[in-house]
């Protein structure tokens, strides 16, 4: 008989092998190359949602910095691209680990803090990164961006159809990174998240030591963050400082929560939903998107903190308990 | 001289979320009376009184203060009704001298009417908080602020007050002149319900003893009987 | 000589206005222990009521200032019956609710892009002209905002240390559930810092609106500044929020002259981050309570 820990394991893995099959089958079958770009732009923001949600859903690490650290992979990459003219197979890998660097000293300068500080001193160092570049003030190509630094190269191979190159490449990074998420929240260290969120007093005692596991984390996440940045500017060959937005940070925020804090899956069902509910809203309300955004969001929070996937899971038990007190034997309750 | 019941507490369920520490509560206690309740660290001492000041909401059963409901109701009604909760901890207002701390004793109308004359009151019983009247709360001791507690709830007034292990944490030395404090108190005639772990003065103090064992009131009569009891005495009182 | 007193100037009136929009923020923090990311848009929201009433209305200025004043403290008050209240009864309110108050700021800035567009606007309070002390020029401007602000804070302090209500708010922001003992409907301090806070915001927003101009996401930057200040101080301490924020004008003011405009606001961080480092609660604050 499986433990629970080994249940829930199995349960992903079921779950992730459905949902890889039918990713790598898609382009087969769904003929839009409309539906296959928006589908890698949901790759690069899910593997974006789905590191935010270890940093901040399961280490309770309040930080806005993602998007940041996800921008330091993307413009490094295009950087390396432009002055060293390696290609972006090279460059991403190592703008990944300069992510991680990034992101250590970030995370040393905050974790000690507690949740709300680390909130406001990661916004802030993002509304600076965004006004720095903006402004030409680091030289990183201001409002227009950056551009020329190379791509995934698929065009020569592919022709017309390189973007279904591009997608199995984001499709791949997306599962690694899941799979990373995975381990971490299944794992030794998901045990002991557990342990300094129930009883933290007990934890510390025990020389569960809170900042260096979150440092650790936050070091890891940064990697696939990063890499999801050299993989944006690959596939887009622009980087922008759009990206540091103020809006689009509060975007995948919305993500992360209405997906579900902490849950495994709940970043990819938070990313899919928002990203379909935008496109939507876009056909629907236009000019008032926002709005309805900001509505939904609040809301979402309001009730269903736990997000779609802390729903659907406590619906599932629901039902779990319903069948179960069915099978046992009628008694004289 | 004991009147009629002013506290009535009847089948009271009370915990935190699925857990429940009360279980099944019921006293009275007169006007003019002081009720000692006993009983060891984690039974619900902390849990009843909160409950009653309406901290905690009650999850089953009643509490009437001179006949009139208070479960349910917000805090501040409660306190307005006439409970008075000097709580554990003390929960003093650390940036505030103990000054302000006892101005804001008096913050409902009915006491800002009496501020003057309880104030006198306060520092006649008190005296200490007349000397460190402006000394921040936070950098008081430990008995020192619990003279500050106590004098807030008086600054309440009201017609019931209830004191959470007042004697925790304090030199014996300190312990004495607040059992002192609450004597006089008891006196006076105000009507206290005490709640203890140590159960050293209960027998000259107490009128009535309410023994709290996990949850329940496992007895209640008078501290004399308790005393004459030597089962009871060994059980709850460690002989 | 001259930049010295430049800097002053300039840091005095940048001081001002953070002060403005900083105390609100740090009442609201310490009562509730919330960060009301809508703060930025509240100040916003008072920045376009003050141009409505005055531009398109055609009311006099100081219609226009209480007008704007009443707008911020009815959006405090509807935040607290729509969102705050419900909310305060859940576990993980402290994160929740700047949730929720982000969602807030999205609809309410996407209704300022509706209703008065994307372009700048300029705030119809203005001042021209300026006097000479000695060798310094002050612009009226200037000098109308450090008097506004001096003569709010000068309020506030007074409200919250010698009146009841500015008492019990002390006394809810410093223990909750003793408040509460002491027969304070908490709930009513709520609404009061809420409202009080809405309605400095928007002041500070015809301020800050005054001296650039009126655009839907005006409000970002000086609120992050707010937070950043309120950080400093030390979670809470309205007083040391605004001390805090005169300094960081001042310092803003001399960085902008130094290093260029730009570095302004970056040369802050470094300093803030520089403080936490040292001291991880604030310059005045000291390890949180539980606000069980």
């Amino acid at each position: 008989m499986m433990s629970a820990a080994q249940r829930a394991l199995r349960n992903d893995i079921v779950i992730g092998c459905i949902l890889l099959a039918l990713a790598v089958a898609a382009p087969f079958v769904v003929d839009s190359r409309f539906a296959i770009t928006q589908t890698i732009v949901f790759f690069i923001w899910a593997m974006v949602t789905v590191q935010w949600n270890l940093v901040f859903g399961y280490a309770g690490i309040f930080s806005l910095a993602q998007m940041v650290i996800f921008a330091f992979g993307a413009y490094m990459t295009a950087v390396i691209g432009l002055e060293l003219g390696w290609s972006v197979w090279a460059a991403a890998p190592v703008a990944a680990v300069g992510a991680v660097g990034f992101s250590l000293i970030l995370g040393l300068a905050c974790l000690r803090l507690t949740g709300a500080y680390v909130a406001l001193l990661t916004l802030a160092v993002a509304q600076i990164a965004y006004v720095l570049i903006r402004t030409e003030t680091l030289p990183l190509g201001g409002q227009s961006g950056m551009s020329r630094f190379g791509d995934l190269g698929f065009r020569p191979m592919l022709g017309a159809d390189w973007y279904i190159g591009n997608y199995y490449v984001g499709l791949t990074l997306l599962t690694i990174s899941i799979i990373f998420s995975i381990i971490v929240i299944r794992g030794p260290l998901g045990l002991a998240f557990q342990a300094l969120r129930d009883s933290p007093g007990l934890a510390r005692a025990r020389g569960i030591s809170r900042l260096k596991y979150q440092l650790w984390v936050f070091g890891a996440t940064a990697f696939f963050t990063g890499l999801a940045g050299g993989f944006y500017a690959a596939h887009f060959r622009i980087v922008g400082p759009q990206i540091l937005s103020l809006s689009l940070l509060l975007f995948m925020l919305a993500m992360v929560v209405i997906g579900g804090r902490g849950r495994v899956w709940g970043a990819l069902i938070g990313t899919g939903v928002l990203l379909l509910t935008d496109e939507l809203l876009r056909e629907v309300a236009g000019d008032y998107r926002n709005l309805v955004l900001g509505l939904l969001i609040a809301l979402f929070v309001m009730f269903m903190p736990q997000g779609i996937a802390g729903a659907l899971s406590a619906g599932v038990d629901k039902v779990k308990n319903r069948l179960t007190r069915k099978r046992e034997t009628p008694s004289s309750h | 001289m004991t009147g009629g019941p002013l506290l009535e507490v009847e089948e009271l369920a009370s915990g935190y979320g699925s857990q429940l520490v009360l279980h099944d509560i019921s006293l009275s206690v007169r006007e003019g009376e002081l009720a000692v309740v006993l009983g060891p660290n984690g039974h619900g001492k902390t849990t009843l009184l909160r409950t009653i000041s309406g901290l905690l909401r009650p999850q089953r059963g009643q509490i009437r203060l001179a006949g009139q409901r208070v479960d349910g109701q917000r805090v501040h009604r409660i306190v307005a009704a006439g409970v008075v909760h000097v709580p554990q901890g003390d929960l003093l207002f650390p940036d505030m001298t103990v000054l302000e701390n006892l101005q804001m004793g008096a913050h409902l109308p009915a006491a800002r009417k009496e501020y003057q004359q309880r104030l006198q009151m306060v520092h006649d019983l008190l005296p200490r908080l007349a000397e460190r009247a402006n000394q921040q709360a936070r950098t008081l001791s430990g008995g020192e602020r619990r003279m500050v507690g106590i004098g807030r709830g008086l600054m309440t007034g009201g017609r019931i007050l209830m004191l959470d292990e007042p004697s925790l944490g304090l030199a014996p030395v300190i312990i004495e002149q607040i059992y002192e404090v609450i004597g006089r108190l008891r006196d006076e005639g105000i009507t206290i319900v005490l709640v203890e772990e140590n159960a050293e003065r209960i027998a000259e103090l107490a009128d009535e003893v309410h023994l709290l064992d996990h949850g329940h009131i496992a007895w209640h009569g008078p501290a004399v009987d308790l005393m004459s009891r030597p089962e009871l005495r060994a059980t709850y009182l460690g002989g | 000589m001259d930049t010295l007193n430049q800097i002053l100037v300039t840091g005095l009136t940048l001081g001002a206005m953070y002060a403005m929009s900083t105390v609100g923020l740090s009442l609201v923090w310490g009562a509730l222990g919330m960060l009301n990311l809508a703060h930025g848009v509240i100040l916003a929201i008072g920045g376009y009521t003050a141009y409505w009433v005055i531009a398109q209305m055609g009311f006099p200025l100081v219609v226009g200032l209480f007008g704007a004043m009443a707008m911020g403290a009815l959006l405090g008050v509807v935040m607290y019956f729509g969102i705050v209240r419900q909310m305060l009864k859940s576990k993980d309110f402290e994160t929740n609710i700047i949730i929720a108050t982000i969602g807030i700021a999205i609809a309410l800035e996407n209704l300022l892009l509706r209703g008065f567009g994307g372009s700048a606007i300029p705030q119809p309070i203005q001042f021209s002209g300026g006097f000479w002390i000695g060798m310094v020029y002050v612009p009226w401007q200037n000098a109308i905002i450090l008097i506004t602000a001096v003569v709010f804070m000068g309020l506030l302090a007074w409200f919250l240390q010698k009146s009841r209500h500015g008492r019990a708010i002390r006394a809810t922001a410093q223990n909750r559930d003793a408040a509460r003992l002491m027969g304070v409907d908490t709930g009513n301090v709520y609404i009061q810092v809420l409202a009080l806070a809405g309605a400095l915001a928007a002041i500070s927003g015809i301020m800050l609106s005054s001296m650039t101009t009126l655009t839907p996401g005006m409000g970002a930057d000086p609120m992050i500044k707010a937070f950043i200040i309120c950080v400093v101080a030390g979670l809470g301490n309205v007083g040391a929020a605004a001390i805090a924020a005169f300094a960081l004008g001042m310092i803003e003011a001399g960085a902008q002259f130094q290093f260029g405009s730009h570095l302004g606001f970056p040369t802050l961080l470094v300093i803030v981050i520089a403080v936490l480092i040292w001291r991880p609660y604030g310059l005045f604050g000291r390890e949180e309570v539980e606000r069980l």
